[in-house]
């Protein structure tokens, strides 16, 4: 019997966290979304730190590029330096177009790049499809057992 | 280019010719012939010189021509070049007076030390007789002016004329500044305002689509329109915003300039507009386009805004576009021609105006910023665009790009 597919998403935009949280709940996935506001926060998360010592293991990142405290560059490269987490696969979803933070992120080891779309019908549809490839069609490695 | 420095004055104590200090202070009462140039300092009046010279009687000569002519002047004397570095970094200069032949150094050298500092202080070469070469070379060298020992009387006068043309030059100079500045922080503007105007707005828009989505008829009839105006206000201001973004974006990263086949940018073009194309039944014919410098995906841009509003402004008939190239002298002229609606007299060069538009949204979409990228992009060329038209009768949009020396490939 497969578990709840977990996502952490890092955004410091209770918007798109509800927007999105909200897609994904009532898709068919049964995913569960659980959001951080900045990029400490999502290390903490990642390494079950301080209030996170029983947090989840992830199977899907969520990462905003413009994050306060710790951006999500650099949240993206602790990750992927990181051997025990370093399988998550990590999705940017941002509103910046810009081929600098493109490249970067793929150099960074970002497994894919999304922008935000502006209307609801294809957020709505980037946010299904992208949970849907991560969590349903592609095939991951196993998470190591503690 | 830095201008002279405005801090410091020439010091009058700092001669650095022993003898120099024999000849009386370099100052005057005001001479009776001519006024000051009003170039010269406000608060002093003095006009502040450095001579470049090794021998003091030709130090006290130039002064007292100066003197003579109301010029009340200070100044400085420098026999070496590196005292005359020295000085230049430390003091402001109206005007330097060099001897051309010194022992240790040629008074030209004075030019190529300024260019080096940044600095723009006229050189007039005060001289024993030189080869009328040797007077060539140094002016092209940048002297402003070559002034003989034995007729010191030209001197005031060379001296007025260099500084008014120093001032003229360095005034040109500072407008230019300004405008480039100006049009970089305009520019800038642009870019953050309508990059991050995009954020909330996307918030706007999103979640009115939501509302509409989730009540619509849930409410009454008023709040159905009235979400329905605020998903489409949202939706608008975003296309805008994004045009915007569009338009600041032309040539933010310079111009990637190559050999470029126009008829490739002319197919680049047709192939985004093939739904348009299709759907409107448009015939675009084109003669054999020319191959010239310029950013190809660019002049793409331009051909596919201006076939792009020929197909959307066109009139009962299909469109019918002519896509052509001349030579006129230095320049390629291109003719984009249609069979379309037509502009008003009036409005040929308004329609050029970022978001200038002629119809309501209704009669036809678009947020007026198609042409306002040609132009930006032709501009960016060096080149111009125009266009002739008459209601009813078509228009012919034409564009010129001056020729450049083709780049090796």
């Amino acid at each position: 019997m497969k578990n709840t597919p977990e996502i952490l998403m890092v955004d410091d935009n209770p918007a798109d966290i509800d927007l999105t949280s909200e897609v994904l709940a009532q898709s068919e996935g049964h995913f569960h979304v659980n959001a951080v506001n900045d990029g400490v926060e999502a290390i903490s998360f990642l390494r079950r730190q301080g209030k996170y010592a029983r947090a989840p293991a992830p199977d899907l990142v969520v990462l905003d590029l413009n994050l306060p405290r710790v951006d999500g560059c650099e949240v993206l490269s602790n990750i992927k330096s990181d051997p025990a987490l370093a399988r998550i696969p990590v999705v940017i979803f941002t509103t910046s177009q810009a081929d600098s933070d493109v490249s970067r992120s793929y150099k960074l080891g970002a497994n894919c790049y999304l922008r935000k779309p502006g209307n609801l019908q294809e957020f709505v549809a980037v946010v299904q499809s992208m949970a849907e490839f991560w969590l349903g069609f592609a095939t991951l490695p196993q998470k190591e057992k503690k | 280019m830095r201008g002279p420095r405005q801090a410091t004055g020439p010091s009058q104590t700092s001669f650095s010719v022993s003898a120099a200090r024999a000849i009386a202070p370099a100052t005057v009462a005001k001479g009776a012939c001519g006024g000051l140039p009003e170039e010269l300092d406000n608060a002093t009046k003095k006009l502040r010189a450095l001579i470049v010279e090794d021998e003091p009687a030709d130090v006290e000569l130039a002064l007292c021509a100066l003197r003579r002519a109301g010029l009340d002047a200070v100044c400085d004397v420098a026999q070496t070049a590196e005292r005359f570095t020295d000085l230049v970094r430390k003091n402001a200069y109206d005007v330097i007076l060099a001897d051309y032949k010194l022992p240790n150094w040629n008074g030209m050298e004075s030019v190529e030390i300024l260019r080096q500092e940044g600095l723009d202080v006229p050189v007039i070469l005060v001289s024993g007789a030189l080869g009328e070469l040797t007077v060539v070379e140094c002016i092209k060298q940048g002297a402003a002016d070559y002034i003989l020992k034995d007729h010191l009387a030209r001197l005031p006068e060379s001296v007025r004329r260099a500084m008014r043309e120093t001032k003229l030059r360095q005034d040109h100079r500072q407008s230019q500044d300004d405008l480039a500045r100006s049009n970089r922080d305009l520019e800038q503007f642009a870019y953050v305002a309508s990059h991050d105007l995009q954020e909330p707005l996307r918030m706007v828009a999103t979640y009115t689509q939501l509302l509409a989505e989730r009540y619509r008829g849930k409410l009454d009839s008023d709040a159905d329109r009235y979400i329905h105006y605020t998903v489409d206000g949202a939706l608008r201001m975003q296309k805008l915003v994004q045009d915007l973004l569009a338009f600041s974006r032309v040539g933010r990263h310079g111009l990637a300039l190559q050999n470029s086949d126009c008829n490739l940018a002319l197919q680049v073009a047709l192939k985004n507009l093939e739904a348009a194309i299709q759907e409107s039944g448009a015939i675009v014919e084109h003669a054999q386009l020319p191959v010239l410098v310029a950013d190809s995906s660019q002049l793409a841009q331009v051909f596919q805004n201006l076939i792009g509003n020929a197909i959307k402004f066109r009139g009962s008939e299909p469109p019918l576009i002519r896509v052509s190239a001349e030579l006129s002298g230095k320049e390629w002229v291109f003719s984009v021609a249609d069979n379309g609606i037509g502009i008003a007299a009036e409005h040929v060069e308004s329609v050029f105006v970022v978001f200038r538009r002629l119809h309501t949204h209704a009669e036809y979409p678009g947020n007026g910023i198609g042409l306002s990228i040609c132009k930006k992009i032709l501009e960016q060329h060096g080149g111009r665009i125009w266009v002739e038209s008459k209601i009813g009768h078509g228009s012919t949009f034409r564009f010129a790009v001056p020729i450049k020396p083709t780049t090796k490939q």
